[in-house]
């Protein structure tokens, strides 16, 4: 109806040029999404790692009292006619940064504080402060300028603390267990002498600890109060309202650095999310080993051997449509059939004695990765198909006619052939598990986990272990940040990472493709 | 009779077993329901060059592919009668069909090397035979690539990808990677129909030489090559052998209408 009413009213060249503009159009918008998807997320992702200055805020408060704080403007935006700022600051009340909405018309003053500084803690706590002098342990204060020098001392003693905890107590507590172990008597005179060297070795750790906590730092707020920090749990002390573009850049490089390197402090809402990121990459990583061979397997069967009867192409047809299956649907799957299944008969049959207490029938990294697989084999499937009904029907003669039994054409010539059309499927199905949250959450992606997956443990690689994502920490994150301004651009920082970490799998994936076309498909 | 060649016509009725390379005993095939071959018998002798002429479609193609089984790759190939080669009928069921081909090497219209280094092509064969001594691939493919006349223009790039050879080149490739396995027999299904006419020459007078080496049967549109390059050649016709004698006798002199009418060109 539309295209005869377009007849009437247009010429064919009108059409033409209708039909052209319509597509551009439509192409434009969708440019345009994907672009001011990516670039939101660019912003607010990487504003999480610009460091803002610190500000000496004046405001009324509602009640109609004044206050004087140091703070960082975290963001803002309009609420109806006034104009609204998430405020990140220290003050008496509670020392350590925490936000607050302050509106506009409240705000007396703000300007930079060049004798504040953003004091992070290595528990990932905040104060917005200004250092005003270095306590030693006599109680003596001496000048600010000198706190590198000291905190090389704190590290110092707390490098001897570590040594003495790793290396003597824990060597004597060794040597105590293996008494135990042999039933050694506690009046043993061995067993005396253990006790009596731990006793003399543990009140030295502490007296080191006592002398390095008493090296702190005194810093001062804005309205006044002031307090002392223990140097050793300082983790870095950034004066960023002193700090030049270059500088500010270089204190963002740093910062990406710990976001990458470190784990999450605060209940996911401030450290870094290295253990989310190998997480993810472990996961898709596995999936991909499992889903390649089986996927590959199952279109040269269906490609290569089967008959060509209705039950193939019945076969055929499922496979499509098990790529549009709900994922959540397989996360339930995974849960029942892998984890309570497999899992659970394998406690019963190899881990019976640990029972009720699973072993294998819990959510893990190998279960995710099996779940990701079975959703992301349809994809690997249809695109290897493809790529086999694309191998030149006289390569095979070829191969077949100098002796090849149909298994040697698969694996010689058919197989390389289809490289590049299996990658395609491996892309797709990257593409599909990295940015998979729901089943995880099923099968084994966890808010927090205590290890990562690999470690220096036998067996090194604990396919076991629940894992992060960085997908689900996401997730968790939007909860926290409807009240926490500073959590929510930690969020986008993480979504920022998820793209990149995408992007880099397609893009090896890509690579490796181009590769295998350059050398099999030049004919 | 007076010959232009040095050498006497075999006859081709009574050939004597040790001079035979392929008898075909009333073969007959089917594809699906579809007639292809009916009641073929013929002796191919060895040492010599076979040419099968014939319209599109008349079974020459089917014909050849039945002495190394390549008909097996359609399901719906069916047939009757035996092919010996030897004192085998190769169209058992036992028959260990990679072994046949093997020994029955096949090249086809198209070049087709795999998308590999000439050196591996010409392997290809060898390796499945499980031969991994690298001393006797690196023998084997100089001397393939001797036969077929190519080691000249290779030999310095033996590793580069195949796909960069020219046409001629790829076909001689593949005529190469057939003769490395040795075969008793090799199969050429029109091997120059996609070659320009100095490359066909290029490949006509290898199949002169290798004659020597094995029996070759070629499937040829082109009569004018059938006469050139051929001892002996054989007429098919909707799936029946009209005529098969010595090509001179079959070009100047057929004994048949319907290979008159085919070889002056009133159909085909």
């Amino acid at each position: 109806m539309i295209s005869n009413l377009l007849k009437r009213l247009l010429s064919s060249g009108q059409r033409q040029a209708f039909f052209i503009g319509a597509g551009a159009f439509f192409t434009g918008v969708l440019l345009l999404a994907m672009v001011s998807i990516v670039m939101l997320i660019a912003a607010r992702g990487g504003g999480y790692f610009w460091p803002k200055e610190v500000q000496r805020v004046e405001y009324i408060s509602p009640q109609g009292q004044a206050r004087v704080v140091f703070g960082q403007i975290e963001s803002e935006y309009q609420q109806e006619d006034t104009r609204v700022y998430w405020l990140y600051y220290s003050d008496a009340a509670s020392p350590f940064a925490h936000q607050s909405l302050i509106e506009e018309s409240w705000m007396q003053s703000a300007r930079p504080a060049k004798n504040a500084a953003r004091i992070a803690l290595k528990d990932g706590r905040v104060m917005l402060a200004e250092p005003v002098s270095v306590m030693l342990p006599d109680d003596a204060p001496v000048s600010i300028l000198r706190l590198d020098a000291v905190r090389d001392k704190v590290a110092t003693i707390e490098q001897r603390i570590a040594e003495l905890r790793e290396n003597v107590l824990s060597d004597i507590h060794l040597q105590l267990t293996e008494l135990d172990s042999r039933q050694v008597s506690d009046a043993a005179p061995a067993r005396a002498r253990l006790n009596q060297a731990f006793d003399k070795w543990h009140a030295q750790v502490l007296a080191l600890e006592s002398q390095r906590d008493s090296y702190r730092m005194q810093v001062r707020l804005a309205d006044g109060y002031e307090t002392t920090l223990p140097l050793n749990t300082l983790y870095s002390i950034d004066y960023t309202s002193r700090l030049s573009f270059a500088e500010k850049l270089t204190v963002a490089v740093k910062r990406v650095g710990r976001f990458l390197s470190e784990s999450p402090k605060q209940a996911n809402t401030a450290g870094g999310v290295f253990p989310a990121l190998f997480g993810t990459v472990l996961m898709v990583f596995l999936m991909t080993i499992i889903v390649a061979p089986f996927g590959v397997m199952a279109a040269v069967y269906l490609n290569e051997y089967a008959a060509d009867t209705t039950l193939t192409s019945v076969i055929r047809i499922c496979v499509s449509n098990m790529a549009g299956v709900p994922s959540i649907v397989y996360g339930v799957f995974g849960l029942g059939f892998f984890i309570y299944g497999v899992g659970g008969s394998l406690d019963a049959l190899f881990f019976r004695d640990t029972l009720p207490a699973p072993t294998m029938g819990t959510p893990g990294v190998f279960w995710a990765a099996l779940t990701m697989a079975i959703l992301t084999l349809p994809v690997v499937i249809v695109a290897t198909e493809e790529g086999l009904r694309n191998v030149p029907q006289d390569l095979k003669a070829g191969s077949y006619a100098l002796g090849a039994t149909k298994a040697e054409t698969v694996w010689h010539t058919i197989l390389p052939m289809a490289s590049p059309g299996i990658m395609t499927g491996v892309i797709l199905a990257i593409a599909r598990a990295a940015g998979e949250v729901a089943p995880l959450m099923l099968v084994g992606a966890v808010k927090f986990a205590p290890n990562l997956p690999i470690d220096g443990e036998f067996p090194y690689l604990h396919l076991e272990r629940q894992f992060m994502h960085l997908g689900v920490l996401i997730y968790d994150g939007a909860f926290h940040s409807q009240t926490d301004a500073k959590s929510a651009s930690m969020m986008f920082a993480a979504c920022l990472l998820l793209l990149v970490v995408v992007f880099i799998l397609n893009i090896l994936a890509v690579l490796l493709r181009s590769r295998l076309r350059r050398r099999y498909e030049k004919r | 009779m007076l010959t232009l060649f040095d050498h006497e016509y075999l006859d081709l009725d009574n050939l004597s077993d040790d001079l035979t390379a392929i008898r075909v005993e009333n073969l007959s095939l089917q594809f699906g329901t579809k007639h292809v071959l009916e009641n073929i018998s013929m002796r191919v002798p060895k040492n010599r060059v076979t040419a099968f002429i014939g319209q599109s479609g008349c079974g020459k193609s089917t014909l050849i592919s039945a002495f190394n089984r390549m008909n097996d790759l359609n399901p719906h190939c069916r047939y009757q009668g035996q092919i010996f080669i030897g004192q085998r009928d190769i169209t058992h069921k036992k028959q260990n069909v990679s072994e046949l081909r093997t020994q029955v090497g096949m090249v086809f219209q198209r070049p087709n090397p795999f998308p590999m280094s000439i050196y591996d092509n010409v392997c290809y064969g060898l390796k499945l035979q499980g031969i991994k001594v690298r001393r006797q691939l690196d023998d084997a493919v100089e001397s393939a690539l001797k036969d077929a006349a190519l080691w000249k223009e290779v030999k310095d790039r033996l590793f580069d990808s195949a796909a960069i050879l020219s046409g001629g080149q790829q076909q001689r490739l593949v005529i190469a990677r057939a003769l490395a396995l040795k075969p008793d027999i090799l199969l050429l299904d029109e091997p120059t129909s996609a070659l320009d006419p100095l490359t066909t020459l290029y490949i006509e007078e290898l199949i002169a030489e290798l004659k020597s080496r094995c029996t070759i049967i070629i499937v040829t549109h082109n009569m004018q090559q059938a006469a050139r390059v051929s001892d002996y050649t054989a007429f098919l016709h909707q799936g029946r052998l009209i005529e098969y004698s010595d090509s001179d006798t079959l070009f100047t002199t057929p004994q048949q209408k319907q290979t008159e009418d085919y070889i002056t060109g009133r159909y085909g």
